[in-house]
């Protein structure tokens, strides 16, 4: 990967830890209403499925995907700030605030809305598939999940029925060992997601999913292959979430560290762009410029309106009104 | 007790434009709707279990396979969940497809998919996408079906928003419900009770839609109101009929879709009987006769001249063996029981 294109990586992964950074913080401040589930450990992965997904394709993003949402307003002409006052539950969030972290979405930027009900998505995606390739067009539709999420039996419903009709669906899973506390290898008959997978009859791949330069090049791969009308492909990325539980951390502590030191993807993706020739300073520049971002689009965030009252009734059919109180 | 292949006694409306009307039965209305609908919209597209080759466990996609081919009318393996979120990923991008669940009791097997994904989808993305799917399936007793094959499942949706329920209890209103139900930019999961299937009645010709939330008045009549739907409507008519010996004048509603309710037309005709008797086959508590008679109350107490009269299923499972589940399904003479009361228990 030459300098240039590492760069725009390194800038997108910083983005998504500003974000969540800020994010976390105005959680904790109580300036957020509902839950919070943040990327933040798993920036490399998001980084480079927003790098291929176009807005003609679609995504699901899982619950920690504020990140990948981010870059393809980014990409695709839209707004982070309405990302971010989404989030705040206001007006001008991308669902009038309406969804909050856990739905929101916009079609005109190919995201397809993340759903609370974990993984529900990997049933409907089928459909955005299907419907892409009765259409012939070569777009992708990427379910992105969890390894708990994998326990569902939408999961395998959705890997078969992909399989035999050979929809253009790529499953992104972002294995980061745990759901919630369960480790993944006592949730499931593997540790090993893509051992799941194998049977369906396509290509499944394992990597390293905090390695920039791995998780771009294996999701080209992937996204060239459904383009091609291949069928379906699914890639189970091994990645680390800094969030703990509700509870605390509960990982030993050689885990942590390991994974947010030794193994983290920004460190990684820094050393290696100063071996191809950038310099301390201008990555410097690279992070400052995204927590100011990030500032701006909090303060935005805060700074907007709350919803017109009459959107709590508003839109619950296309065909009727729903009266108030 | 009506066993699954006695015709129903009534016939379908008038309501119909141009075309010719003939008699036919509530299958083959409901096939001449999908076969209509698969002409005029490039976009619908059929799917479920053995629905292709051999037309449905009820014959009702039968023939549309051969002439639509597989792609738009295509088998799908035991996964309801897929089937209908296939359904919802595709009308999220403008396709307009129809599922058939086997039997309504499997709804369990896709629920979160209508009830989290389909019916909210249009809310919490706050109308950014719109989810225009029907979801068919075959609900009912009175054949012996057993606990898994029998039930009525309106109620497990009653409390959903966002979600359209359709339940057509005649050939002419399954033909112009369903047609209405493709056409409609909202999820529907359309009822078809498997007691109705064989049913006969006059159905006009053609492209025909009948409007979704909109009751019909099956029988005029001044002393009592009964609200029923799918086989309690026959049911009802029939009792009506015995009533009028005794010379009591009964009004039947026919609600036909069931959320949203057309409560102005059920208004209507209590403010003129001031008596009801609310006729639904689901277990009763908190079931439409529920729904219906707090809504009467809320609405037209001033006008009521007796309580609400409510006719369900009793609140149990339903059994295998025809005399237990002939205890627990209501009929006609349960109706017949509840008019007799609404008219004695009143002012
Ligand atoms: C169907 C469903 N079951 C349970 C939950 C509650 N829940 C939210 S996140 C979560 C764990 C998900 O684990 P995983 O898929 O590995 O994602 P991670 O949080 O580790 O990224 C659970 C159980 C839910 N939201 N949806
Ligand atoms: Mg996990």
């Amino acid at each position: 990967m030459d300098l240039a294109m590492m760069l725009d990586l390194y800038r997108d992964m910083w983005l998504i830890r500003a974000f969540e950074l800020g994010l976390e913080r105005e959680f904790k401040q109580g300036n957020v209403p509902g839950m919070l589930h943040t990327g933040l450990g798993q920036e490399a992965t998001q980084a480079a499925l927003a790098a291929h997904l176009e807005a003609s394709d679609c995504f699901f993003p899982d619950h920690r995907c504020h990140g990948i949402n981010v870059l393809a307003q980014q990409r695709h002409g839209g707004d982070g700030e309405r990302i971010m006052a989404e989030l705040f539950g206001r007006a001008t969030g991308v669902c009038s605030g309406k969804g909050g972290s856990l739905h929101s979405a916009d079609p005109a930027v190919g995201n397809f809305g993340c759903n609370a009900v974990e993984g529900a998505y990997m049933a409907t995606v089928l459909g955005v598939a299907l419907a892409s390739k009765l259409r012939e067009e070569p777009a992708v539709a990427c379910a992105i999940i969890g390894d708990g999420t994998c326990g569902r039996g939408e999961f395998h419903e959705s890997l078969n029925m992909a399989a035999i009709w050979d929809l253009p669906v790529l499953y992104a899973c972002l294995n980061n060992g745990y759901a919630i506390m369960t480790p993944v290898g006592q949730g499931h008959a593997s540790a090993d997601i893509v051992d799941l997978a194998r049977g369906y009859g396509f290509p499944c791949e394992q990597l390293d999913g905090n390695d920039i330069e791995e998780c771009y090049d294996k999701i080209e791969n992937a996204v060239a292959h459904i383009r091609a009308g291949k069928g379906p492909y699914f890639l189970e990325f091994k990645t680390w979430r800094w969030q703990a539980a509700f509870a605390g951390e509960f990982r030993p502590e050689s885990e942590v560290k390991y994974w947010k030191e030794d193994h983290d993807p920004i460190l990684m993706a820094g050393e290696k762009l100063v071996e191809l020739g950038a310099s301390v300073e201008e990555l410097g520049v690279i992070e400052k410029e995204a927590r100011e971002v990030t500032e701006e689009w909090i303060s935005y965030a805060k700074e907007s309106p709350m919803p017109d009252l009459a959107k709590a009734t508003a839109n619950v059919y296309v065909g009727w009104e729903v009266a108030g109180s | 007790m009506i066993a699954a292949n006695t015709p129903a006694s009534v016939d379908g409306p008038t309501d119909g434009p141009g075309g010719k009307k003939s008699k036919t039965t509530f299958v083959r209305a409901l096939n001449d709707a999908l076969d209509l609908g698969m002409e005029r919209f490039p976009e619908m597209f059929l799917i479920g279990e053995d629905i292709a080759e051999m037309g449905g466990d009820f014959s009702v996609t039968k023939g549309l396979w051969a002439k639509y081919g597989q792609e738009r009318v295509r088998d799908t393996p035991l996964s309801e969940a897929a089937i209908v979120g296939t359904c919802v990923g595709s009308s999220m991008v403008g396709m307009r497809p129809v599922a058939e669940i086997m039997f309504a009791d499997f709804v369990g097997e896709c629920y979160d998919q209508i009830v989290n994904t389909a019916a909210k989808m249009h809310y919490m993305f706050d109308g950014q996408f719109k989810a225009p799917l029907v979801i068919r399936t075959a609900c009912g007793g009175g054949f012996g079906g057993g606990p898994h094959h029998s039930q009525s499942v309106e109620g497990w949706f009653m409390n959903v928003p966002g979600i359209v329920i359709v339940a057509p209890s005649n050939p002419a209103d399954a033909k112009g419900l369903l047609l209405s139900s493709i056409e409609s930019d909202d999820p529907v999961l359309f009822l078809e009770h498997k007691a109705l299937y064989r049913a006969r009645g006059e159905v006009p010709g053609g492209y025909h839609t009948t409007p979704l939330g909109r009751a019909s008045v099956a029988r005029q009549g001044t002393d009592v109101t009964v609200v029923a739907t799918m086989r309690m409507v026959p049911m009802a008519l029939t009792a009506a009929e015995e009533a009028a010996k005794e010379g009591v004048s009964v009004e039947v509603v026919d609600l036909r879709t069931i959320r949203p309710y057309d409560a102005a037309t059920i208004l209507e005709s209590v403010a003129k009987t001031g008596r009801v008797v609310v006729a639904n086959e689901a277990p009763k508590t908190g079931g439409l006769g529920a729904e219906l008679s707090a809504r009467i109350h809320e609405e037209c107490f001033a006008e009521l001249l007796g309580p609400v009269v409510r006719v369900d299923g009793l609140d149990t499972p339903i059994p295998f063996s025809v005399p237990l589940e002939e205890v627990v399904l209501p009929d006609e003479a349960d109706i017949s029981a509840a008019i007799g009361e609404a008219m004695r228990n009143s002012r």
